[in-house]
């Protein structure tokens, strides 16, 4: 029973085929804003459906340089991963799984799929993957910095005077106060988080990683058929899994008493912050050099976040 | 019976140190076997260990010479073997097993190969030994035989450039090391009138006196320059880079555990210092320094064992943060870590001594593509890359993920912010770990392969079959960890907290409760953030979509541009750098984007490590002097 419930969970909701559907759907909703935002009617929000199950059917070509496992499979784990990380965020109340410290299993599993964009680009042996994955690394290191002080803020106010890294007490801690983002003390922590999404995402501007026009898309340059096809399902199922962990942080607190309903307005408030922080961003700005990048993260959004921490540190 | 097992293991390593150099110096058949029959047989005996001291709780105790204590002193020198000994044993004899079935191939093309396996044994058995003994001085004995095997073997290839001065380096700061601990032991032998560990921690129940102090701080400071933190940490680069990579491995996978273990049983068990809140957090800071700065200086690196050599460092820095701690929490995770830690740096050394061996260099901008022609050592290097870079399911996530709790949950109880930043460097230190082993795979197995390295093969067997061991541990510890814990973690933890039956064993039942010593329930750490079935399900299900993949899918290889023309570097495409004109996204420089926002830091870093010996040996001797002023200002 307990294998039936866990192959459930990973597999259809809130795993693998939920997040898919769902982070194809949200890519769809973002390409139509930001094509709306820029005087442009915008492909219909199934586009990136339909371009996932194309790309299904073309050729993979690897290249000759390329080492096969470590090429064909580096998408698959970084899929694997997200459909993971699904299982620790509660959806509307709902956590497949939770423990002790999960929190820490969120962020390790959301480097898992970077890292498999990296070890992909790397096997295959392109100079302009080479500079891909290393702005990938470098906008890596950037922003997880903040994401590690809003994880500590988040927790220690939830927690209280004890522990808590997980994210059930988060959640139940929202349900009984009112969401985090209302208290005042978090709503720098919040900016930091919605900053720190986009470059987890890999939009613009901070999609230095895969500039096109620079490096040709970067790690994804000799990717071609099923094995790209999975990578753009990746990225845009990191689009949910983000929006969908910054909404269990901060917006976590609103209960409607029936779990569909909240399932509901818990996707709902994912399409409205992916709306937020990243179609908007992405059609408002241009792409940021690496080194700004770095230093935008590690002195603006991680002092942000930082502030939050102390004041929550100082029982505010 | 069983008591005597860990004074042969000890004796039989020396003895066929002694062996090796007499009938073995010229024949190759009788030395491998003397040094491969004296290490199983240690191995096995310290494996054997396992039932009574893990599971049954027993404390093993030897007198050597049967000299007993006389009217409550200890005159004799004493083994005794508890569970934080024989867990930092285990270690050890594993190490130095896998190492020596290394070097039976690896070592086979170098001259004088007596000396090295005279050296190899000498230095197992004062590492095995200095965790085994119950005698302080003994423990010195070993540390010196410990420190002079590991100079000779640092230099062992001294036809190489390098050698010689990474050799007079370690002489220079590992013999002041051992100084500042006999220093030490001689002014507590003054004071307690005893060599006996577990009888000095006893007498020191009735509190410290100035001498007692100062020969505490002198000893920590003798085990910091042995575990390499951060100001003692300079001699470690340069010996872990030119020395054999067996050699290599021992270190880091033992040697730096020695003094680790000198930590432990220092701080909490002879001197009992961790309840004081001060003393917990000036090893804390320690700690995060060396983790800080190791990782730091590992980014900057062009080579691939000197960047293993600081990430060893800054592995070290997350035991010692851990700890530091003075919880139950705190010590689990540390001792775990410092146990994936010789595995994955024993597998990552295992790699780079692969790379070595069949491409002749480590230098990371020569290096390139070697995935291909070496596939096997490129899995396990991977493995061992995420295991170090904490990536779940491997052993490195879970021990990570103990620490950041530990520290977490420490700075949450006492509300101390020092301990929340020190959560927050130990997180972003793993995630910069991440970063630099991205360069080696790129660097090394990824991109482009240079014209020079086209005939590589991959390396024999026998070299690979420890790598595999060590691939299989670091996964089997990463997912069987809640087996690991209860048969190694939990009885080593309840022995670093409880010293009253260490001192009772040594010294006859009651001895502890007389000099007021006290015993502590340690709860088991729980586990709790995952369920080993969901792991199952999980492994099964990226199997499968891996293996239709890879074997399904429709694909097809590409084709090479232009076959005929010749590779000129000139028009390869050009990525970054300066030094290393034309080369192909050389290691040195894929990280500038981060490097130049860190220009300054990495300034004030290079003249730090200016490599000159008496820089080195001025900062140890600070380092001393600081921790010796804290020691009496805080433990008064």
């Amino acid at each position: 029973m307990i294998i039936l419930r866990s192959l459930f969970y990973i597999l259809i909701f809130p795993g693998a085929l939920f997040t898919a559907c769902f982070g194809l759907f949200l890519a769809g909703v973002d390409r139509k804003v930001v094509a709306r935002m820029q005087h442009r009617i915008g492909p219909p929000l199934r586009q990136p459906m339909y371009d996932f199950f194309k790309l299904l059917g073309k050729e993979t070509i690897i290249p000759h340089a390329a080492n096969k496992i470590a090429f064909l499979g580096a998408p698959i784990i970084g899929f694997v991963s997200l459909a993971l990380i699904m299982l620790f965020i509660p959806v509307g109340g709902l956590t497949a799984f939770s423990g002790n410290a999960d929190m820490i299993v969120i962020l390790y599993l959301i480097t898992i799929p970077g890292v498999a964009l990296i070890v992909g680009g790397s096997s295959s042996g392109s100079p302009y993957a080479g500079i891909g994955i290393s702005r990938e690394m470098v906008t890596m290191m950037a922003y997880e910095l903040p994401f590690v002080l809003v994880l500590l803020a988040v927790a220690r106010k939830a927690g209280g005077s004890e522990l808590a890294f997980s994210m059930e007490q988060v959640a139940n801690w929202q349900a009984a106060n009112g969401n985090m983002l209302f208290q005042w003390s978090m709503i720098p922590a919040a900016i930091a988080m919605l900053l720190v999404v986009p470059a987890e995402v890999g939009t613009q501007p901070f999609d230095v990683a895969e500039a096109e026009t620079e490096i040709c898309e970067g790690p994804l340059i000799e990717y071609s058929g099923s094995a790209l096809g999975m990578f753009k399902l990746n990225s845009a199922m990191k689009m949910f899994v983000m929006s969908g962990l910054f909404v269990s942080l901060f917006l976590g607190g609103i209960r409607t008493g029936f779990v569909v309903c909240d399932v509901i307005v818990f996707i709902l408030l994912c399409i409205v912050v992916t709306i937020l922080c990243m179609s908007t961003i992405h059609a408002v700005t241009a792409r940021l050099k690496i080194e700004h990048l770095f230093k935008f993260y590690w002195t603006f959004v991680a002092g942000m976040a930082l502030c939050s921490l102390i004041l929550v540190w100082c029982g505010l | 019976m069983i008591q005597h097992f860990p004074v042969l293991a000890v004796m039989l390593l020396f003895l066929g140190a002694f062996c090796v150099e007499i009938f073995g110096s010229n024949n190759a058949g009788i030395r491998n076997t003397i040094a491969m029959l004296a290490a199983t047989i240690a191995l096995v005996l310290i494996y054997a260990l396992i039932k009574p001291v893990m599971i049954d709780g027993e404390i093993i105790s030897y007198w050597m010479g049967n000299w007993a204590p006389v009217s409550g002193y200890a005159i004799g020198i004493g083994y005794e073997v508890d569970a934080l000994s024989l867990f930092f044993a285990l270690l050890v004899v594993t190490t130095f097993w896998l190492s020596g079935v290394y070097s039976m191939s690896y070592m086979a093309k170098d001259h004088h190969l007596g000396h090295y396996y005279t050296l190899y044994l000498m230095l197992s058995g004062s590492v095995l030994g200095l965790v085994m003994t119950g005698d302080i001085f003994n423990m010195f004995v070993m540390i010196e035989i410990m420190t002079f095997a590991s100079v000779a073997l640092t230099a062992f290839r001294n036809e190489n450039e390098g050698t010689l001065e990474a050799g007079f380096k370690y002489l220079v700061i590992g013999s002041m090391g051992s100084s500042f601990t006999l220093t030490g032991i001689a002014l507590i032998y003054g004071q307690c009138h005893t060599l006996n560990m577990a009888q000095i921690s006893a007498q020191l129940c009735t509190g410290m006196t100035p001498t007692t102090i100062m020969a505490f701080a002198l000893i920590v400071a003798g085990f910091g320059v042995k575990s390499y933190i951060v100001p003692f940490h300079t001699p470690a680069a340069d010996a872990y880079m030119v020395a054999p990579t067996s050699v290599s491995m021992i270190f880091s996978g033992m040697v730096n555990k020695a003094g680790v273990y000198g930590m432990i049983r220092v701080l909490y068990i002879i001197f009992r210092a961790m309840d004081k809140s001060s003393v917990q957090m000036l090893v804390v800071i320690f700690g995060a320094v060396t983790m800080f700065i190791g990782v730091t200086m590992a980014l900057a690196q062009h080579d691939f064992k000197r960047l293993l050599a600081f990430h060893s460092i800054s592995q070290i820095g997350y035991v010692i943060t851990a700890i530091g701690l003075g919880t139950a929490l705190g010590i689990t995770g540390g001792l775990f870590h410092a146990m994936n830690h010789t595995l994955f740096k024993g597998l990552l050394f295992l790699t780079a001594g692969a790379v070595l061996y069949a491409t002749g260099t480590t230098n990371l901008d020569k290096l390139g593509g070697l995935s291909k022609k070496m596939p096997k050592t490129c899995i396990c290097f991977l493995i061992g890359a995420f295991s170090i870079s904490g990536l779940p399911p491997f052993n490195g996530f879970v021990s990570k993920w103990l620490v950041y709790q530990a520290t977490y949950t420490k700075a949450v109880e006492t509300g101390n912010f020092v301990y929340a930043i020190v959560t927050v460097v130990a997180l972003i230190v793993s995630v910069m770990t991440l970063a630099s082993f991205i360069k080696v795979t790129q660097a090394v197995f990824f991109g482009q392969l240079p014209a020079e390295l086209k005939k590589t093969q991959e390396v024999p067997a026998s070299m690979l079959v420890p790598m595999y061991l060590m691939s299989a541990l670091c996964v089997l510890c990463g997912i069987f960890y809640p087996i690991v814990n209860k048969y190694l973690l939990h009885p080593a933890t309840e022995a670093t907290l409880n010293v009253t039956n260490y001192i009772d064993k040594m010294m006859g039942d009651g001895y502890a409760a007389m000099m007021g010593a006290q015993n502590i329930e340690v709860a088991p750490v729980q586990f709790s953030y995952w369920n080993p079935i969901v792991w199952l399900i999980l492994f099964v299900i990226i199997f499968v979509a891996a293996f239709l993949v890879i074997t399904g899918s429709k694909s097809s290889r590409g084709q090479v541009l232009n076959p005929g023309v010749k590779y000129d570097p000139k028009y390869a495409t050009f990525f970054s750098g300066e030094e290393e004109l034309f080369s192909q996204v050389g290691g040195s420089d894929l990280f500038w984007g981060f490097k130049t926002d860190w220009k300054g830091y990495y300034k004030v870093l290079e003249g730090l490590h200016s490599g000159i010996v008496t820089d080195y040996a001025g900062w140890t001797v600070m380092a001393t002097a600081i921790i010796t002023v804290c020691m009496f200002i805080f433990m008064r």
